[in-house]
């Protein structure tokens, strides 16, 4: 990168919540977010020379657009600050921070603010599956389906086992993992829901097929969340250290990003990637730009990852396109315990989207904020010990738009 | 609190293979059974009978909502498989009724077959765990500590760890850092005293609730108590919840043992009482202060014990809610509080004589029931889901908390008056929001 991008730090609120049983505002959930950024960082609102929300969906679960203009409502200082929304599906949150980084880049602005936000439990799980559709090619693959996501990552894992197998208990595994991840989570969704590697491979009423090999358990969440962060420049970030008392070494970086988008259809997808060895080759070659551009020759020199795993099948995928195996060999990693929170490479300490909630635009924001936690050893009970580059892989669609991006001190 | 490294040193200084719930098919033991399920390969469900036994797994798979239980669960009987599950347990928990009488025996029998490195865990509300554990061996003593659950365990995370004189540290740590990595929960160490911190001081709360019945209807007190004095569920209704008998063993439990500053709104109203004897327990004897009735919701007259609808009309002015509602809903949560302050009329001064006497009366119990504001702070969040203490003193700020304390003609706490500009609520991700619910 031309300009150094460091992250300062932030806030994510407990994704437990049900802001709609709260009887809470869309401007509460943002309000909420950004004064605790401020709070847990010393930052006064006064410093924010712009601002950027993430978010996919506000117009059809609160009916309410134009979201950059809710930061007025925040605290009067923000009146007057430079705002936008920014849309991507599930990658909106990383779309808002590639943008801020961006213009940090360009030289326009020093210190950001990024919110990625979603109020979800505004409306019933089917009708919130059918919004969820419009981040599909909605005519074809969504209208008239019930749940069309969780169909059409099950048809990722026909994908697999088709070209090199794929067993249930290995998908079972990986959720698994996810939901005992979230326990050390005080912020994720499920810390007490009832799961474990029998119930995961269970079938019948307490665990339904939603689509094809996907169970509920093998889903993400239903979630009303938000997280803030704040990027800076090396100008910027050198105040903070200096008023803080710490080393500017010491404050993580966004060292590489990648961005791709493939063909919106699932069907397009798969028929581009048929003689490639990876099933979803952009979101491959997302994850290896982030590496190549953050100096990283491959995922050895990645110490923790922060995937999307909407699904177990889109984190069965993440394993073996960042190369921790071979293609097809995902299955190894999760049977020898690699990606356990004590593994070798931990994915998801903090439960991922399965685990700690998928509230849908602030899951990029969120994973970039967890990745902080790790390279600053402030993860609390998640902590992996001594993580120095965390990467994270958010993407949008059924593999659609990918972003991923180094974080590490 | 122990750091994530203490915690990974201690929870594998054991390896938990084997569970055994001693009164697994009440409540609070299948809901903690099936809680330990879920990182536990053996449960053990142990009841009177096997039968009860059998009713408590089908209790716990019904609360989590899982048949998986069922494949790790075994049943047996207090008289059948008492000593041979006690001998391979590596921990025992009990969850038999809240009476010293009853307990006691069961110990007494869990210190006989146990083996030596068992710990053993008991899940009361509020009984001393230095006064269960007195007539058993020194090893007992060693391995026995108070984990209190709330119910429903695999719903409320705020979790109470109390030792006892005798209880070794490294047990509480294990306990500690088993139930805080393995099954999610907010740990709170509190003192062996009487309901502990949350019960002592949330009960203190829903007696005076329940005093104040006896001068209005139940519904006028649960409208002026609302959600938007910062509780998810209203105080009458949460009695009704827990059950007037669970009510009345914790506070009588206090009365008896305690002499505080505000001793007389633990004093259970003769009313409970004398209803009581008529069978009245709450919502599971199919009504308390509220019964649901075809007609819709029914209320208590506590003089005569009859039920009848609740009048709209007859409940007092609520119209300073509205504000406050609204400012909570939008996220402006010290303009709300600001609002309620500053309100004019008698349901207004009584929802602040409420929130005055749970912050005098939690901040005078710092030393007492636990080491710092903060653990009471913590198990009223993560235990009732009421505002913490702390974090209403930081909401309306100090000056305003110790007004209206001095209003209400209660003690104020000395840390209220020398406050500085420091908040008092800490904690790093109990969200302050979620608990000013924007409902009145």
């Amino acid at each position: 990168m031309t300009e150094e991008i460091y992250v300062l730090g932030g806030y994510q609120t407990d994704f437990s919540r049900n802001w709609s049983k709260e009887n809470k505002h869309f401007s509460a959930l943002m309000r909420e977010s950004v004064k605790g950024a401020l709070d847990a960082t010393g930052i006064e609102p006064e410093e924010i020379e712009s601002a950027h929300v993430g978010n996919f969906a506000a117009g059809l679960y609160c009916m309410q657009g134009h979201l950059g203009a809710f930061f007025t409502e925040v605290d009067e200082a923000f009146s007057g600050l430079p705002t936008g929304r920014h849309e991507a599906a599930c990658a909106s949150g990383s779309i808002a921070l590639l943008a801020a980084s961006a213009e940090i880049e360009a030289g326009r602005y020093g210190l950001q603010a990024v919110v990625g936000i979603e109020q979800m439990k505004t409306v019933s799980a089917a009708e919130g599956g059918a919004f969820l559709g419009t981040a599909a090619w909605c005519e074809d693959e969504a209208e008239g389906i019930e749940f069309p996501f969780p169909k059409l990552f099950g048809r990722l894992g026909d994908e697999y086992d088709r070209r090199y197998g794929l067993k249930d208990e290995h998908l079972a595994e990986i959720s698994r993992i996810n939901y005992d991840n979230a326990k050390l989570n005080p912020n994720a969704q499920t810390r007490t829901w009832y799961m474990n590697k029998e119930h995961a491979l269970s079938r019948g009423d307490d665990n339904m097929e939603v689509g094809g090999r996907i169970r509920i358990a093998d889903c993400s969440q239903v979630t009303d969340g938000a997280v803030t962060v704040f990027l800076a420049n090396r100008e910027k970030a050198q105040e903070y250290a200096t008023r803080k008392g710490i080393d500017l070494a010491s404050i993580p970086k966004l060292k590489g990003w990648g961005h791709n988008t493939a063909r919106l259809r699932f069907d397009d997808k798969i028929a581009e990637s048929k003689d490639d060895a990876y099933v979803l080759p952009h979101v491959r070659s997302t994850i290896t730009s982030a590496m190549e551009r953050a100096g990283i020759a491959d995922v050895s020199g990645v110490d923790v990852i922060e995937t999307h795993d909407c699904f177990t099948t889109s984190e069965y995928m993440a394993i073996d396109h960042f190369g921790i195996t071979e293609p097809g060999e995902s299955w190894k990693a999760v049977e020898e315990g690699w990606i356990d929170i004590d593994g070798h490479i931990p994915i998801n300490p903090s439960g991922g989207l399965i685990g700690a909630g998928h509230p849908v635009g602030a899951t990029g924001v969120r994973q970039v904020l967890d990745a902080h936690k790790q390279v600053t050893n402030t993860a609390g009970d998640y902590q992996v010990a001594d993580a120095k580059n965390v990467q994270t892989l958010n993407i949008g669609g059924s593999g659609t738009t990918s972003v991923s991006f180094v974080v590490g001190v | 609190m122990m750091d994530v490294v203490a915690m990974r040193e201690a929870v594998k200084q054991r390896s938990l293979q084997h569970v055994v719930v001693l009164g697994a098919n009440g409540t609070m033991g299948y809901g903690s059974a099936a809680l330990f399920t879920t990182a536990v390969p053996k449960v053990t469900f142990l009841a009177r009978s096997a039968e009860k036994a059998q009713e408590g797994v089908q209790g716990a798979i019904d609360q989590v909502r899982s048949h998986t239980v069922a494949h790790r669960a075994e049943t047996g009987s207090y008289d059948d498989n008492l000593e041979e599950a006690l001998s391979t347990a590596d921990l025992i928990f009990e969850a038999v009724a809240e009476d010293p009488a009853i307990k006691a025996p069961l110990l007494e029998k869990v210190d006989a077959a146990r083996s030596d490195d068992a710990i053993v865990a008991t899940v009361s509300s509020g009984l001393s765990i230095n006064g269960l554990s007195a007539p058993l061996s020194e090893s007992f003593q060693r391995h026995f500590a108070g984990l209190h659950f709330f119910n429903p365990p695999n719903v409320i995370t705020g979790t109470e760890l109390i030792g006892g004189d005798n209880t070794d540290p490294a047990v509480l740590d294990f306990l500690e850092a088993f139930s805080r990595m393995k099954l999610g929960r907010e740990i709170i160490r509190t003192h062996d005293t009487p309901a502990f911190a949350g019960n002592r001081v949330g009960f203190k709360v829903l007696n005076e609730a329940a005093q104040l019945a006896e001068t209005m209807s139940p519904a006028a007190v649960d409208a002026i108590v609302g959600p938007y004095t910062g509780r998810a569920l209203t105080p009458l209704a949460t009695i009704d919840l827990v059950g007037w008998d669970v009510h009345r063993a914790i506070v009588d439990n206090v009365v008896d043992k305690c002499d505080d500053e505000a001793i007389d709104t633990l004093k259970l109203p003769d009313y409970m009482a004398k209803l009581m004897d008529q069978g009245v327990m709450g919502n599971k004897s199919g009504g308390g202060f509220f019964k649901k009735s075809d007609d819709g919701k029914l209320q208590l007259n506590p003089a005569t014990g009859e039920y009848t609808p609740i009048d709209a009309a007859a409940l007092p002015d609520m119209s300073h809610t509205d504000e406050v509602v609204r400012l909570y809903s939008e996220g402006r949560y010290e303009q709300g509080m600001a609002a309620l302050l500053a309100a004019d009329g008698d349901a207004a001064k009584t929802a602040r004589k409420f929130m005055a006497g749970y912050i005098s009366y939690s901040f005078h119990r710092v030393g007492e029931v636990c080491d710092d504001i903060n653990g009471i702070d913590r198990i009223m969040g993560a235990g009732f889901n009421w505002a913490p203490p702390s974090l209403l003193v930081d909401t309306m700020g100090p000056a305003n908390a110790v007004k209206i304390i001095e209003e209400a003609d209660l003690p104020v706490p000395a840390a209220l008056t020398s406050a500085g500009s420091e908040p008092f609520f800490h904690h790093p991700t109990m969200n302050p929001g979620k608990f000013f619910v924007a409902a009145a």
